[in-house]
């Protein structure tokens, strides 16, 4: 399609005559070229990156013989084993799991604490983004160890549940999969709320009062104005923390204590406790095969919705 | 429909006044224009009647009840915002549906309504349009039908023509003030604008720190500013600083700080010596060329001249570095800047204030 400017950008090449429209030509080579600045972090992401995934997804592709060789011929047989032995199977769907869990947590958590953020705005709100931010950047591994004080059985949160009369008897929160959610929720929820404070901010206050003009009650204005307004956002942020809980690997390890082993820990331990690299290196290309296909069809389920839903509402 | 009541409302922000001692009351059908400059006070008076805002203090009665402590939602107003406030996720006759929808009303009678509000604001068979793909002056008539949908028993309208250009502006005007006297619904709007407030209003509040500064038609308010801070609102941009000389039945002579002398209609008698402020517009400002021997008329220099198409400004500096402003026919022969010019207007046309702004001229 030809826009407007090009149409007439066409008009008055026309009209100008030749010398003019030269040197309009030689203007036009002098811009920058922004691209160049891209190459240099290009370079370093296709080596730290690309390259050890392509190195990863060719040795899944041979036998394994043990000491970190593999064969010389190609072969699919680590793919069908990974993908038929029972126990690599449950795995990838705790894995799943766990990941989905804490994602529906984290956007639980998140969303209205974003919301309340945005509408709190200015300074107490950069003010409280930014610890958000900061405490996010403490190692996991230090984070991980103060949950493990106080999710243990003589823990501060097992006296308050006991306390409280919530339970009779402490809850296990350790070397289990609750740990790990909880770990996994801990891990991820600074970003989402992040994320959606970002996309409530774009949500003005006025539609809020109009809705209110309009007879809704803040239940309703929530469900018929906010949600559907944040859909995008909590649609990327909930992805961004699903993939965030697929990989996480140090969560797995400390709270689920080697008891929930997600696909992860297996990574890590096919290849540096087994030193089966072309196991390893299969369970990490289906893992990221299937997140990436995952992905995929969230986000093309969102478009398909959206679509529908904007037929639906005219 | 239903009238408004603002009584001895005020409100105050950690101490400080936004709105003091408002008093108002809109009549059933009227169409009243809060006017002011920003920070006046007029949107926060338009938000305490939608109910956005509590009142420090006062009450607030529509149509006869006392809706002080009731939400927004529960008051039955039709509200249009600054920046028309819809809702990007739904479509045309989504956004004005929304409100019926709200009252669980049916969806043929929801499909009926939003057809007939379609029609009224000359938009038909748009319902399916999403709001993004719609241009300003759609949005802000899409926005009013929203509004009107549930059939308010008070429209609320909060510079709902700011966003668009000045041609559309003049023509969405007229567009409203047909419609508001058609469907004879109880209106206040919230504008900066005085030509927009003189189109649209039955009555204009001009409002300045906080308070109101006088109520009134448009005729009354552009013939009778009751104070100075009115009076230059509504185009008396020239204010000359003077003296009271003499006073007889009816007009006061004027020592204007250079010397010269007028008479001014007064009705309020002034004391000779006080010290006054001379308020004229710049249309009745008359200006000629000096003659020799016209001793005794207030002169001046020309200093910038300004041609605006159907009429030409001049600045003319007076003797004591005072300017006065003058709009004149552009038919007249030019005046070049550095012209030595009389300066003059019909005795009747200047209002009189005294230091504190009150009028001196009116009842």
């Amino acid at each position: 399609m030809v826009s407007k400017a090009e149409l007439m950008e066409g008009e008055f090449s026309r009209v100008l005559d030749a010398p003019e429209r030269r040197s309009r030509f030689r203007r036009g080579r002098m811009v920058t070229r922004w691209d160049w600045f891209l190459w240099p972090a290009v370079l370093v992401s296709l080596v730290l990156l690309v390259l050890p995934q392509a190195m990863f997804v060719w040795l899944s592709f041979h036998a394994d013989l043990g000491l970190g060789q593999v064969s010389d011929s190609l072969t699919a047989r680590n793919y069908l084993h990974v993908l038929s032995d029972p126990f690599y199977r449950q795995s990838f769907w705790m894995t799943l799991y766990l990941s989905v869990a804490a994602t529906g947590s984290g956007l639980a958590l998140g969303f209205p604490a974003a919301y309340a953020l945005a509408r709190i705005g200015g300074w107490t709100a950069s003010f409280m983004i930014s610890l958000i931010l900061t405490t996010s950047l403490v190692t996991v591994v230090v984070k991980l160890m103060g949950l493990n004080i106080i999710l243990g059985s003589t823990g501060m949160v097992n006296r308050i549940l006991l306390a409280l009369a919530l339970t009779s008897t402490p809850v296990q929160m350790l070397n289990n999969r609750l740990g790990v959610l909880i770990g996994l929720v801990q891990y991820t929820l600074p970003m989402t709320i992040v994320l959606l404070f970002g996309v409530m901010q774009t949500i003005p206050v006025t539609l809020e009062e109009a809705a209110a003009t309009l007879g809704a009650s803040h239940a309703g204005t929530f469900r018929q104005v906010i949600v559907p307004n944040a859909k995008a956002g909590l649609v990327s942020a909930g992805l961004i923390a699903f993939n965030m809980s697929m990989g996480a690997f140090t969560s797995a390890v400390l709270l689920g204590g080697g008891r929930v082993r997600t696909i992860p820990v297996l990574i890590q331990q096919m290849i540096i406790q087994n030193t089966d690299y072309a196991e390893g290196a299969t369970l990490s290309t289906v893992l990221v095969a299937l997140v990436f296909i995952i992905n995929l069809a969230v986000g093309a389920a969102f478009v398909a919705t959206g679509a529908k839903e904007r037929q639906d509402v005219a | 429909m239903a009238s408004v009541a603002i009584q001895n409302v005020c409100k105050f922000y950690a101490g400080m006044a936004a709105v003091r001692d408002a008093d108002l009351t809109v009549e059933q059908g009227e169409f009243v224009v809060l006017l002011g400059p920003s920070g006046c006070g007029k949107t926060t008076t338009l938000r305490m009647v939608a109910g956005f805002v509590q009142p420090s203090r006062g009450r607030i009665l529509i149509g006869g009840e006392d809706v002080t402590r009731v939400a927004p939602r529960a008051r039955n107003i039709g509200m249009v915002f600054q920046n028309y406030a819809l809702f990007p996720n739904m479509s045309v006759a989504g956004n004005i549906a929304f409100g019926l929808r709200q009252k669980g009303a049916s969806r043929a009678g929801t499909r009926a309504r939003v057809a007939e509000l379609l029609e009224l604001i000359q938009m038909p068979g748009r319902g399916e349009s999403l709001i993004t793909t719609l241009s300003g002056g759609q949005q802000q008539r899409v926005a009013l039908a929203r509004a009107l949908a549930v059939s308010p028993r008070v429209l609320l309208m909060d510079e709902p023509l700011g966003a668009l250009d000045a041609r559309l502006r003049e023509a969405m005007q007229l567009e409203l003030a047909a419609m508001q006297r058609r469907l004879g619904i109880t209106t206040i709007l919230v504008t900066h604008d005085q030509q927009e407030a003189m189109v649209l209003a039955d009555r204009i509040v001009v409002m300045a720190d906080g308070r109101i500064q006088q109520t009134g038609t448009p005729d009354q308010l552009y013939q009778h500013p009751s104070n100075r801070f009115v009076a230059e609102f509504v185009g008396f941009n020239n204010i000359l600083a003077g003296r009271v000389g003499a006073v007889n039945a009816g007009r006061a002579q004027i020592v204007l700080r250079g010397g010269h002398r007028v008479w001014v209609p007064t009705r309020r008698q002034p004391q000779p010596g006080d010290s006054v402020k001379l308020a004229i517009r710049p249309q009745h400002v008359e200006i000629s060329e000096r003659q020799a021997g016209s001793g005794s008329s207030l002169s001046g220099q020309v200093e910038e001249r300004r041609f605006l198409g159907n009429r030409v400004n001049y600045s003319v500096r007076l003797p004591l570095d005072e300017v006065v402003l003058a709009e004149c026919p552009a038919e007249r022969p030019p005046l070049a800047p550095g012209t030595t010019v009389s300066v003059s207007w019909p005795t009747e046309r200047a209002h009189l204030f005294d230091t504190a702004g009150r009028a001196l001229h009116g009842e």
